[in-house]
């Protein structure tokens, strides 16, 4: 069959400028089961917010499969389907190159349609990594892969995941009697990691739904600019890190005055930083970690050395880093490039 | 070779000398499938090699992604198929294990993704010849499978699949399956029909009420508790039944188009009408077989051959009818079943259970053979015979199984 | 009786860890008279999120015979005593789509208790304890809610306390002493949680209940369709997209029919339209989509959808502008908009009435800071009253009036 004229654009979606000019349609409603002040849920409401009516949106397992969609009800107002825990990067792939498929060779009609697919830590750091990562090579499907991070597998009543925090309560890393800490392993720098690997892909950023603007903006920035992307968004999680529900909001904002999570985006290689983390990286002091770990119950074994050693690395991120908070790789010394360089 | 029930070759028909892999690539071009994956594995991936060629020559329009793995490979046509895709994957071994997460999802969602296994062995132990086992796995989750033999039924039969699955009465993942060793080196006469033909007997794959899309606001597996579970199965229950009535249909529409093609889809009966030992197996087995027989017909000995084409749905029904003049019957696996009732094969287990009921219940003997690539051969072909036919004469069998062609 | 069935309804993941102990402590009690038993959460609750409700149970029998016809069932079809450990469910039950609101007493046998822990007067329970047609006991343990967290637990006595009063509830499943000797064991007892015990024993309080007290209204229900009747492919309709208020302005989002979420809630906001200066911030905060936009830029939390988890209040820069306030000083779902603007006046007057009374507004749920839950139970010792769920449990009630 002979090819249509088809471009394979993607929609045009301009940044809210401010938060009263945000869109009011909601795509994703109320009456899921997700637990009281649910910053993924959230996150999910502000995705497709977003994104607007002419999305398709794939879930893998995890919270916001359970949670959400509990058969034979849904909140979702847009398309929404399921798709297996490691599989978000070939859900986004297979949805997006069946629309072009169709569309270039007239069998449907030609429009933009956003092809979202999300997963949580688990599904994303772990066992679909490889999936995403493949998905990040083929420029010419579009697609957002967004990845929400509540730092356990949550659904399945809170295991560690290589996202989870170093030392954190979990059902696999109780503090017991002869092991304080069965958690040593650092959290894997996923957005980083996409952002380094893939040099065809065009963003990256990192998000946090207590800046609901600004994550609604590289949401739309990630759907306009074509060819596949990828979001990381950090979400407080009542169940998982045992807190008063209400507090959802300020911990985001915590988790990013404290230089622990950075607000970011890498757009054709340009990394630009986002409001307080901006500050940080201007010099701005960051809030001791403790402020922020003290007030969740899955670090109230932490001892004072455990809280140093966290404070330790996150220093590191902003005192160490080449590119601060983004890639591990020492800062070179200046005389040493220049050797290097004859 | 199959024997086909034919007139003549319609005139417009192209002759080709080509593989089963190649046979399949003419098909999906014709089929003008939208979406496929590969992923390299021994011995079906020849026909994504042939697919590639298709497209890098302008002959097929299709979005071809080479997967970073089977898992990937699945679920990203899978996934294609929701959006209303025409799409085709495959696989051998333990790259369809690989795709396993997928394989179980496809029939409760009800993607009509069209499949070729090339049947190998599950390595370790590491072998590449054919078992059947691979395809097999799925039998239970209500995948539709079938076994051919040559490129000239490959080339149908996968015409045919799209046609079946991709009924929204049916809506169920198809996956054929292909012995390796006749996929990638034997080359036959095949008859390519022509793109006009193909249109009358193939529509095109309509995803209705089920198409993910903003235009069909739908929610696609929500998840499901105790209260509903059995009642989607119930379903997919249903579907299957429906699909035998489709799958006749089919093959009907397909001979009035094509001009060729078995009247009986389900299984091909070599001279089995008057036999009193009926062999029974799948896939590419049937060549010795058919050579032995006809030996043995040439001495006067009465045997025959049930060539099963579909496993699933299992044609019980027919085959009942077609053994019940037998006075033995020997059922010859290329595959293995350990720990299953008289740790059988799994093909000699469902003809078993088959028989329960029916009223003619001839002595059934259960052989395996040929596993990991090893020949069966006319002496392994002999000796169940004369195994059979000592039972036709007792009226008994042992209800052992007979491990042939092992080293002992 | 030849078993004795009990079922424990409460709040999901704040109170996990408590079910848990009472389950397991009503066998191991019943142990002590050589009985057998087992213990068990509702399996389609898991997993649990935090506020939906779910449901523990315990199963004691004479023989194991009677207790094997128990097992292997996701629920039992009745029980004896339905233990309820935050009043704000007597409202009733939505732990799961298309279960509709299920009354707290749904389960209890004819004659059976519900035993709750309560700071309210009877009266004012049975206005939201839906009827029951037949009737039961209500006892009460002068308690707020306990409430912790997956890791970090809150050591009020609540559970001893349960354990103490079913001693008196089912005596000859659960004597005193027994009951004594099993906290003694656990690796939460102590000499002081058996004193808790033995005076919950002592106080609770009682009340028969008639089939025609109660909340008379109706808790919605469905029907679930048949396998033919359900769309194939595991596929549903998604939900349709919202509307305008009125006359084009403002937006109401369509809601999911089948799972409202309103039996979450402990708290509900309270909000104040006056003071609202439109910042937008409780709408987009909101993970539940709970807030209708009004044609004047305001903002009212559809009472149908909220599960009460005070994220509106956290981020309203306006003081007293949302107020969390206990559900329990609620009789219906109705709009506080639509209330403000049939009369700014007296609603107003209502609005100073719910958020002035400082019982009802302190917060009562979740994890701040170590160490807070000692302070909390320090905090109700020392200041005496009703309140006081730890040291010595109730033993200065005389000096506080509810």
């Amino acid at each position: 069959m002979a090819e249509t004229t088809f471009g394979n654009a993607t929609q045009v979606l301009e940044p809210f400028r401010g938060i009263k000019k945000v869109t009011l349609e909601e795509y994703f409603t109320s009456g899921h089961r997700t637990c009281q002040g649910c910053e993924s849920a959230l996150v999910m409401k502000l995705m497709v917010k977003a994104a607007g009516p002419r999305t398709i949106v794939l879930g893998s397992t995890g919270c916001m499969y359970v949670a959400n969609t509990t058969y034979y009800t849904t909140p979702w107002v847009v398309p929404w389907m399921h798709t297996q825990l490691g599989s978000s990067g070939s859900a986004a792939l297979g949805t997006a190159a069946g629309l072009k498929a169709l569309m270039r060779k007239g069998k449907m009609k030609a429009e933009p349609i956003n092809v979202i697919a999300f997963c949580g830590d688990g599904g994303g750091a772990d066992m679909g990594l490889g999936a995403i990562s493949a998905t990040l090579t083929h420029k010419e499907y579009n697609s957002l892969i967004l990845l929400y991070d509540n730092e356990s597998y949550a659904n399945t009543d809170i295991q560690l995941s290589g996202m989870t925090p170093y030392g954190a309560h979990t059902t696999f890393s109780p503090p017991g009697k002869v092991h304080r800490l069965i958690h040593k392993r650092w959290k894997k720098n996923v957005a980083g990691l996409m952002a380094a690997g893939h040099p065809e892909c065009r963003y990256v950023a990192t998000v946090c739904a207590s800046y609901a603007v600004e994550m609604m903006n590289k949401v739309r920035r990630a759907l306009t600019i074509g060819g596949p992307t990828f979001i990381h968004s950090l979400d407080p999680c009542p169940k998982g890190w045992d807190y008063d529900p209400m507090l959802s909001h300020e911990l985001g904002e915590l988790a990013i005055e404290t230089g622990i999570f950075p607000l970011y985006e890498v757009e054709d290689g340009v990394v630009k930083y986002y409001g307080k983390t901006k500050a940080i990286v201007e010099g701005r002091p960051r809030k001791p970690v403790r402020d922020y770990l003290l007030k969740q119950g899955r670090f109230a074994h932490f001892t004072e050395e455990d809280l140093s050693y966290f404070q330790e690395k996150v220093d590191q991120q902003w005192e160490q880093w080449e590119i601060p908070g983004v890639v591990p790789f020492r800062k070179l010394d200046a005389a040493q490039a220049a050797l290097n360089v004859k | 070779m199959a024997t086909v029930t034919t007139t003549k070759a319609a005139s417009e028909d192209k002759e080709l000398l080509i593989s089963g892999s190649e046979a399949v690539a003419e098909s999906l071009t014709l089929a003008d499938i939208d979406v496929v994956t590969a992923y390299p594995i021994r011995p079906y991936d020849t026909v994504m090699q042939a697919i590639a060629k298709k497209i890098a020559n302008g002959q097929l329009v299709a979005e071809y992604i080479v997967a970073e793995g089977e898992h990937s490979q699945f679920e990203i046509v899978k996934h294609a198929s929701t959006v209303g895709a025409r799409v085709f994957c495959g696989s051998s071994g333990v790259g369809w294990m690989y795709a396993m997460e997928c394989l179980v999802v496809t029939p409760p969602l009800r993607v009509p993704m069209v499949c070729l296994v090339g049947n190998r062995a599950l390595d370790d132990p590491g072998a590449f010849g054919v078992e059947h086992n691979d395809a097999l796995v799925v039998r239970d989750l209500g995948w539709m499978l079938c076994w051919i033999d040559t490129s000239q039924e490959a080339l149908d039969t996968t015409l045919i699949a799209y046609r079946v699955a991709e009924d929204r009465r049916i809506f169920l993942p198809l996956a054929i399956s292909a012995d390796g060793a006749f996929l990638t080196h034997s080359q036959a006469i095949t008859m390519v029909p022509p793109k006009e033909k193909v249109d009358r007997f193939l529509p095109r794959y309509d995803r209705g009420d089920l198409l993910l899309h903003p235009d069909n606001p739908i929610t696609v597996a929500p998840q499901a508790n105790e209260d509903w579970v059995i009642e989607i199965r119930r379903q997919n229950d249903e579907a299957m039944k429906r699909a035998v009535g489709v799958i006749e249909e089919a093959y009907a529409d397909f001979r009035r188009i094509f001009g060729r093609g078995p009247e009986n889809p389900w299984f091909e009966e070599y001279m089995a009408d008057d036999a009193e030992v009926i062999l029974i197996g799948m896939g590419t087995i049937s060549l010795p077989i058919k050579v032995a027989i006809r030996e043995m017909r040439a001495k006067g000995k009465k045997v025959g051959l049930i060539r099963l084409r579909w496993f699933r749905p299992f044609p019980f029904e027919r085959l009942v009818k077609a053994l019940s003049g037998a006075k033995a019957i020997g059922v010859i696996d290329r595959d293995y079943s350990f720990g299953s009732p008289f740790h059988s094969g799994v093909v000699a287990n469902e003809i078993r259970a088959s028989l329960y009921n029916a009223a003619k219940r001839p002595p059934l003997l259960s052989f395996i053979c040929g596993l990991g690539g090893r020949e069966v051969t006319l002496e392994d072909v002999n000796k169940a015979v004369d195994m059979c036919e000592a039972a036709a004469k007792s009226g008994k069998s042992d209800a052992k199984t007979h491990w042939l062609g092992v080293r002992e | 009786m030849s078993a004795l069935i009990c079922e424990v309804v409460y709040r999901g993941i704040f109170q996990k860890n408590l079910a848990a102990r009472i389950v397991r402590g009503i066998v191991l009690s019943a142990r002590k008279s050589e009985r057998w038993g087992i213990a068990f959460g509702r399996y389609g609750d898991s997993p649990q999120r935090n506020g939906i409700p779910a449901k523990d149970f315990a199963i004691v029998a004479d023989t194991k015979e009677e207790l094997e016809q128990n097992m292997a069932r996701y629920e039992p079809k009745h029980v004896d005593v339905t233990i309820c450990v935050d009043d704000t469910l007597s409202k009733g039950v939505e732990s799961w789509a298309w279960y509709g609101l299920q009354p707290i007493n749904r389960l209890t046998v004819p004659n059976g208790t519900v035993l709750m822990t309560s700071l309210q007067p009877f009266d004012a329970l049975l206005k939201d304890i839906h009827k029951k047609d037949a009737p039961y006991k209500l006892s009460l343990i002068r308690a707020k809610a306990s409430f912790s967290g997956l890791w970090v637990y809150k050591e009020d006595h609540t559970e001893v306390r349960i354990l103490g009063a079913l001693a008196k509830i089912a005596p000859s499943f659960l004597t005193l002493d027994a009951v004594a000797e099993a906290i003694k064991e656990m690796e939460w007892g102590s000499e002081l949680k058996v004193a808790s015990a033995r005076k919950a024993f002592d106080r609770l309080e009682t009340r028969a209940v008639k089939i025609t007290e109660g909340n008379p209204d109706v808790p919605y229900a469905f029907e679930m369709p048949k396998w033919w009747e359900m769309r194939e492919g595991v596929t549903i309709p998604a939900i349709p997209i919202g509307k305008p208020k009125e006359g084009g302005q403002g937006y109401v989002p369509e809601r999911n029919p089948y799972f409202k979420k309103f039996s979450t809630r402990t708290m509900r906001p309270v909000i104040d339209f006056d003071t609202c200066v439109k910042c937008n911030l409780c709408w987009i905060a909101c993970p539940d989509s709970v807030f209708d936009v009004m044609p004047d830029g305001t903002f009212d939390a559809n009472m149908e959808a909220c599960c009460g988890c005070g994220v509106c209040e956290a981020v309203c820069p306006v003081e007293d502008c949302i107020t969390m306030v206990n559900e329990s000083a609620f009789d219906d779902n109705a709009s506080q908009w639509e209330a403000w603007r049939k009369d700014k006046a007296g609603y107003k007057t209502w609005l100073g009435a719910k958020i002035g009374d400082k019982k009802t507004t302190v917060r009562s749920h979740g994890f701040r800071f170590r160490g807070q839950y000692d302070e909390e139970i320090k905090h109700d010792l020392d200041s005496g009253g009703v309140e006081i769920t730890a040291g010595i449990p109730g033993e200065n009630a005389d000096r506080k009036t509810v």
